[in-house]
């Protein structure tokens, strides 16, 4: 590993479902601290994309490198072990426990008595609390079910996780979608405050302006390639919608489309 | 609006509706059928409760994992025939002895875990590496494992199991018999597994979203595997307790409990959506089962309206879960 190796380098990633190619090779890098804001139609590809980077599926080609080590992670527990972050558009929580169950989940807090490992309840709520008391969510109480809770509380849940949880690299699949605006502008607050420390965000999102907001690169991909790797601050929104709809080419195109619909 | 107070009451309440269930219909009958209100019979009830309660707590487990364990009442059966072919002194079995004498205890019950948790481990096998439907898998189970009861005893019987493993079904602690002890023990044993460790924590969070907890790094599989594994384990013990107090096995030994347990898990409070439900609630099925199987003898009425009210009882048990549903989504 050295410091000098990108955070993460995607080479030539390819995926297919049956017949149906969902990625055909995509490739871009970026670094610590990095925001990067990964747009696209639906149907583009970047959640399979987001997916594999997470250990949740595997690309059927290609080099996932984080660190300079190439990790083809087969499962978001490798992956997770490596530092890697994700918070999925489909809330990734178990409804059916509290707040404190969802927010150490795989990561409970325990002490062994005779080698059986029993969960510290008391260590686990106050440091639940601490983090969402501070990221200034308000939940009405820590032991309620998750299901009780509002879409926006859910999030709010799931993103407090990561950033208490901190790691290398966080990927956000479309993560403000049930959020309100206060609610949304604290996210993007939080994800500047985390790439500050040194950590690298990937974030999907359908709103342009939310790209334009925090990120510091965006790339589009556009039926399963990239589509357009640009600077935020050389690039403007009409641009980045020519490339997401493949109007026009420019910017740093990666590679000619061989022969355009 | 209501106050959290009410609200955490409303919960309390509905959490353990069971338990309130088991007083009410305890104190009716206590008043309702002569003779029901006297310690021998509590105690037969809690004795009753024994086979089908520790059976109970596997089938409990694996249905709050999101599966579904219809083999646990073949299993009992299978453990229960291998602990009388190996240590009966009649009829088809062997008698083995052991030197000291009490190693038999300990021997026997891990024989019986052993071969309950092989039978859980094909389950889970087939239901986690082949995808196969629980339902079915431990369907097929439940007839082949009978089948195999058949097979190894000729149809046959074994009968004396000696004094040595023969006192647990016979010796009372406190008015109540030692077998239904140990259910009470392995009841309050897996409910702070359960509770309180990480194993009973993902179990039920697997059952609640199992890809949420894919994701967040837990081996859904392997622990998919050891709850089957668990069950057949812990049906083995049923199987152990039940050729204890029979003292001996016979082929059919046991038939019928399966839909007792069943019964006694819905009752109880778990949801067949998996992820909710709590052991106690399931003791306090089973036992309310048993209350109303001895009132009906004790009332004198033929035994097969026994059946016809615990399908009843089933039926109304979903409802209930329907309603409290309902009644917790207008909570929220």
């Amino acid at each position: 590993m050295t410091d000098t190796a990108p955070l993460l380098s995607l080479q030539n990633i390819t995926r297919n479902f049956g017949a149906i190619e969902a990625l055909r090779g995509v490739s871009f890098e970026m670094n610590r601290g990095e925001v990067v804001a990964l747009l696209g139609d639906n149907g583009a590809g970047k959640s399979t994309l987001v997916k594999i980077i997470a250990g949740g599926l595997e690309a059927t080609s290609g080099k996932v490198m984080f660190e300079g080590k190439e990790c083809n992670f087969t499962s978001p527990a490798e992956a997770k072990a490596a530092g890697i972050e994700t918070v999925y558009q489909d809330l990734s929580l178990c409804t059916n426990v509290d707040v404190v169950a969802n927010f150490f989940m795989g990561r409970e807090i325990v002490k062994r008595y005779f080698g059986i490992p029993i969960l510290q309840e008391a260590e686990m709520y106050a440091a639940t609390e601490k983090a969402i008391s501070n990221a200034g969510t308000k939940i009405p109480s820590l032991r309620v079910n998750v299901e009780h809770l509002s879409g926006g509380q859910r999030q709010a849940i799931e993103l407090n996780r990561f950033v208490h949880w901190g790691g290398k690299l966080v990927l956000l699949d479309e993560p403000f979608a049930a959020l309100g605006v206060e609610q949304t502008r604290r996210g993007l607050e939080m994800i500047k405050r985390i790439a500050a420390q040194g950590i690298g965000v990937v974030i999907i999102t359908h709103i342009m302006a939310q790209a334009f907001q925090v990120a510091d690169r965006i790339v589009v991909i556009r039926q399963g390639k990239v589509a357009g790797d640009v600077a935020r601050d050389k690039t403007s929104p009409d641009e980045i919608v020519r490339m997401i709809t493949g109007e026009a080419f420019q910017g740093k195109a990666q590679e000619a489309r061989p022969n355009g619909p | 609006m209501m106050s959290s107070h009410q609200r955490a009451l409303i919960e309390f309440v509905l959490d353990n509706l069971v338990w309130f269930l088991l007083v009410f219909v305890l104190a009716i009958f206590s008043v309702a059928i002569p003779n029901f209100f006297q310690i021998g019979i509590f105690a037969n009830i809690i004795e009753q409760s024994t086979f089908v309660g520790v059976m109970a707590i596997g089938l409990a487990i694996v249905i709050i994992a999101g599966h579904m364990d219809l083999s646990v009442e073949s299993v009992a059966a299978l453990t229960a025939m291998v602990t009388g072919i190996l240590f009966c002194t009649h009829g088809i079995g062997l008698g083995y002895t052991l030197t000291p004498e009490w190693l038999i205890v300990p021997v026997s019950l891990l024989i019986a875990m052993c071969v309950g948790g092989t039978i859980g481990a094909i389950n889970g096998w087939l239901v986690v590496r082949l995808q196969m439907n629980a339902f079915i898998v431990t369907l097929a189970a439940y007839i082949w494992v009978r089948g195999l009861v058949v097979a190894i005893s000729g149809g046959r019987s074994a009968q004396g199991l000696p004094p040595s493993l023969r006192f647990i079904g016979i010796d009372t602690v406190a008015y109540i018999p030692l077998i239904a002890w140990i259910a009470i023990a392995c009841f309050a044993l897996f409910t702070f597994i359960m509770a309180k460790t990480p194993f009973g924590r993902h179990v039920t969070m697997i059952g609640g979203n199992a890809v949420a907890t894919f994701r967040a790094g837990i081996k859904v599989d392997k622990l998919v595997v050891f709850s089957f594994v668990l069950a057949g384990a812990i049906a083995g013990v049923a199987g152990w307790l039940l050729a204890i107090r029979t003292s001996g096995a016979t082929a059919n030994l046991g038939t019928g409990m399966l839909f007792n347990a069943f019964a006694a898990v819905v009752i109880g409070g778990v949801s067949l959506k998996g992820g909710v439900g709590q052991l106690p609630g399931v003791y306090a099925g089973v036992l309310l089962l048993s209350s109303i199987h001895t009132a009906i003898n004790l009332m004198g009425l033929p035994a097969h309206y026994t059946q016809m009210i615990l399908g009843g009882l089933v039926l109304a048990a979903v409802l209930l879960d329907t309603v409290k549903l309902s009644i917790r989504q207008k909570l929220a």
